[in-house]
């Protein structure tokens, strides 16, 4: 009761431990911190409640402005006007800029927002500040979204009239372990414990399930299994989940994401509009900031119009004799943002193709997120599914109440009437793997590999008598090593001398049910039942900003003396 | 069979090394982990044979994708660690590996291969010391209370099941007869049996616990006969049957089919008409060309 409101962890940055220690002490929270808005709701002991702020809001702007002494949230803050949030006092987008380096192309997009994202393109993080009192104050985006949950937790509290420590965040599928490990960061800030992390869609196949187990219950049907396709699509980011739902338990059966959103469709319209919107901004002055607001309202108006009518006719005076005038159609919109939706038909595509699922296997198709009243999307959607959309779920809503009900889930907290009586199984959404065979990326644990799993593979040395080997993890998908997120790395060290593909090098991979990856990594020679060293366990991602630079350093300093190449197994599944 | 059943105990409880009691919670966490990934190292060979993956699901051999699914998901619900907690993540470590495997049919044929390979080597009934004689013993282990008398009186034929805590006959006129004869008129339940020595095989076969059809290792599991002599009756009927049908199908096929045709639908019938009694079939084949 005692805790200060804004708590900052130890720098350890370690929770598993902390997360054991006290396994259910209250229901977990859910929290979906969305790129544009974020909401909170949590097992009211019969159903799923969303907890409301002072202004009676259940969907809150997922900002922070910097404009008086304390920063002020979206979630107390009151706008007394949208361009408020656009006048650079106001950070938002932190999801989309979080753990992300200055080279990323996302961050690219994100110099066009009206606070300072400036970017030096070396690969270390973006520099990012508001606007305080014609003044660029920094400020980080863990610390921005910290600001923002200990608001929530605030609230959280306020209304359930108990502390508030543990949460089920939701998460898009195409974040990195590093991602991740930073939105950690800012719970640990805010004085959260992440009990667990769900992707966005498996929070939806969740709440799903729940749905299909209460239709079983109430009409004495066969609990046949249930297919669902889950497109997620919000402000920043694009989520694809194909799900197996039987009785309860909800098997995530292959994910798939990008970072694709309304902000992108948003921005290549205001380029449509703008053409020399790039140079117009440059600068970044305060009125350049005030017409660039202007720009971006306008047009987040005309594209929601667009979602009802076929037509808009867009006004803006941006001052200083600048003035846009125009008609815009539906069908110039879908063609101006063409590239994203293709993109958003191939991800549902592969989705299905990875998780072995035909369309005609398909019971429903749900369609959530902030953009799921694009008429292009529904029709992409029903288009590649053949199949209405799912009208059984608030769209909005969706990703809230499933990771509510994983948080219930989670605590150990039993529902008489069944309504708990659930389970996710999750998959991983990225592969796994280190850098071996020259410059390659082996995966030990693939993509789409239900959760927890645990799985080795043994490598072994590429000179003679090399005492030494250096375990570099990755993880992605893409063939080429340095084109994956580098998670970390350690030396092997103490390999007795031998020749060259003697020894065993066995590194294995464990991830438990709250993502925690361990890497294991020992050396036996042949015959011997013990390891030749100590045995290494290393908790991943161990790498900090700049990674980009980490990899490269090895290389420079190591070469190829450290190297390691794969054993072909032998009769091994 | 009985060596993968103790697993079966293990996953129950599962060892020390892999979940200790909360009060030692407080070790250092690398410790336990360094234990369970040595286990994956050096014990892989062990840990693999000692386990099946039916047995750890509670299904059957032959069970299909569907059984399989629902098996893993009831199970799953049990010890998956959203519920159970961090002690479930071995548990649902194991499930998940043999979900993936029997999901596959590929790699659920090389499992089949796998195991039925252990199985051969695992002697399934008693073995005959001397001549073969037309009686045999049997003992009757759903009669048997485990009082011991018979094997005190003629240990070098009969053996306790610590398992099931039953006796059974270990090796037939292991001992000498007078010996015999006194245990088998020790017996309190009167569960040691004389019977013909065509019988016994198929006796032996049907008095060992099969698993039973249904869901995990809770309430159900293994099975057997509550009648063993009526079973072994009806199942030599069914086996004579299909004798007779066989026989009547090659008749009528010989002059339209190559052989190799009729083999194929030889074995696409057995797998269509006879669907659990394939495994019993099969084994009975292996059993009488040995």
């Amino acid at each position: 009761m005692a805790e200060p409101a804004y708590l900052v962890a130890s720098d350890s940055e370690t929770t598993a431990e902390e997360k054991s220690s006290s396994p259910f002490p209250d229901i977990a929270i859910g929290i979906d911190i969305g790129t544009s808005q974020c909401s909170v709701a949590v097992w009211g002991g019969s159903q799923v409640e969303l907890l409301r702020n002072t202004r009676n809001q259940k969907l809150m702007r997922s900002y922070v402005t910097f404009k008086d002494e304390i920063p002020a949230g979206g979630v107390s803050n009151q706008l007394a006007h949208e361009y408020e949030m656009l006048s650079g006092a106001a950070i938002f987008n932190m999801k989309r800029l979080i753990g992300r380096v200055d080279t990323d192309p996302v961050v690219h997009a994100s110099k066009s927002l009206p606070f300072l994202v400036q970017t030096l393109n070396i690969g270390v993080r973006p520099f990012i500040a508001a606007l305080v009192k014609n003044m660029w104050r920094s400020t980080t985006p863990e610390e921005v979204l910290a600001i923002f949950l200990v608001e929530l937790r605030a609230m959280a509290e306020l209304q359930l009239k108990r502390p508030v420590r543990n949460v089920v965040l939701t998460i898009p599928v195409s974040f990195s372990r590093f991602q991740i490990t930073r939105i950690e960061r800012a719970c640990a800030m805010a004085g959260l414990q992440v009990l667990r992390l769900m992707p966005e869609p498996t929070a939806v196949a969740l709440l799903y399930a729940q749905q299909q187990q209460q239709n079983v219950h109430e009409n004495m049907g066969s609990g046949s299994e249930k297919i669902a396709l889950i497109f997620n699509m919000g402000a920043g980011f694009c989520d694809v989940a194909v799900s197996a739902t039987a009785g309860g338990v909800s098997q995530i059966k292959a994910l798939a994401g990008t970072a694709l959103g309304g902000e992108d469709i948003l921005l290549n319209m205001m380029r449509h509009l703008l053409p020399d919107m790039d140079s117009h901004f440059s600068t970044r002055g305060i009125d350049e900031i005030r017409r660039m607001g202007l720009l971006r309202v306008a047009t987040q108006d005309a594209i929601h119009k667009l979602s009802a009518q076929s037509n808009v006719q867009i006004d803006v005076d941006l001052g200083n004799g600048r003035k846009i005038s125009k008609a815009l159609g539906r069908e110039e919109f879908e063609d101006v943002n063409r590239e994203i939706f293709e993109k958003c038909e191939s991800l549902i595509k592969q989705c299905l193709h990875d998780a072995k699922v035909e369309v005609e296997d398909v019971s429903d198709v749900i369609l959530v997120g902030g953009c799921s009243n694009i008429p292009k999307l529904r029709n992409i959607i029903t288009g590649v599914c053949k199949r209405e959309i799912y009208n059984g779920i608030n769209p909005l809503e969706a990703a809230v109440r499933g990771a509510a009900l994983e948080g219930a889930v989670a605590s150990g907290v039993n529902d008489p009437f069944g309504s708990l009586d659930l389970l996710t199984i999750q998959a991983t959404p990225l592969s796994i793997g280190v850098r071996a065979d020259g410059n390659s990326f082996v995966p030990i644990i693939h993509q789409n590999t239900t959760m927890p799993v645990r799985r080795d593979v043994i490598f072994t040395t590429v000179h003679d008598n090399q005492a030494e080997a250096l375990i570099i993890v990755y993880e992605g998908d893409e063939k080429a090593v340095e084109k994956n997120h580098l998670l970390g790395y350690f030396k092997i060290t103490g390999i007795p001398p031998a020749p060259k593909g003697v020894p065993e090098i066995n590194v294995c991979m464990d991830i438990d049910a709250s993502n925690v990856l361990r890497v294991f990594a020992g050396v036996v020679m042949p015959g011997v039942q013990n390891p030749a060293a100590p045995v290494m366990e290393v908790r991943m991602p161990t790498v900090d900003d700049g990674h980009g630079w980490c990899a490269e350093a090895l290389n420079r300093t190591y070469g190829s003396t450290l190297d390691l190449v794969t054993v072909q197994k032998k009769g091994a599944h | 069979m009985l060596s993968s059943f103790s697993f079966h105990q293990q996953f129950f409880r599962p060892n020390p090394f892999q979940t200790h009691p909360p009060f030692n919670l407080n070790k250092p966490i690398w410790w336990r982990r360094q234990n369970s990934v040595l286990v994956v190292r050096c014990g892989r060979d062990k840990v693999e044979e000692s386990k099946n993956y039916y047995e750890l699901l509670g299904v059957c051999v032959d069970a299909s994708a569907q059984e399989i699914k629902d098996a893993y998901r009831k199970l799953q619900k049990k010890y998956h660690p959203d519920i159970a907690g961090e002690k479930g993540h071995e548990s649902a470590l194991m499930l998940n590996k043999a979900y993936k495997v029997l999901m596959k049919d590929d790699l659920r044929k090389q499992y089949d291969a796998s195991i039925g390979r252990i199985s051969d080597n695992l002697r399934v009934g008693s073995i005959w010391e001397g001549p073969l004689r037309p009686q045999a013993l049997f003992v009757d282990e759903n009669a048997c209370i485990g009082c011991r008398e018979c094997v005190h009186h003629a240990g070098n034929t009969f053996m306790m099941d610590e398992v099931f805590g039953t006796a059974r006959v270990k090796v037939q006129y292991g001992d000498d007869e007078e010996r015999i004869e006194i245990s088998v008129d020790s017996c309190p339940v009167n569960c040691i049996h004389w019977v013909d020595r065509e019988e016994l095989e198929v006796l032996e076969y049907l008095i060992q616990p099969q698993p039973k059809e249904g869901y995990g290792i809770y309430g159900q599991g293994w099975d057997r006969p509550a009648n063993v002599f009526m079973a072994a009756k009806s199942f030599n009927k069914q086996v004579k049957q299909q004798e007779e049908n066989q026989q009547r199908y090659t008749k009528s096929t010989d002059e339209e089919e190559t052989p190799a045709q009729a083999q194929a639908r030889e074995s696409a019938y057995r797998e269509l008409k006879v669907g659990r009694f394939a495994r019993i079939w099969s084994w009975m084949k292996r059993s009488t060309s040995q």
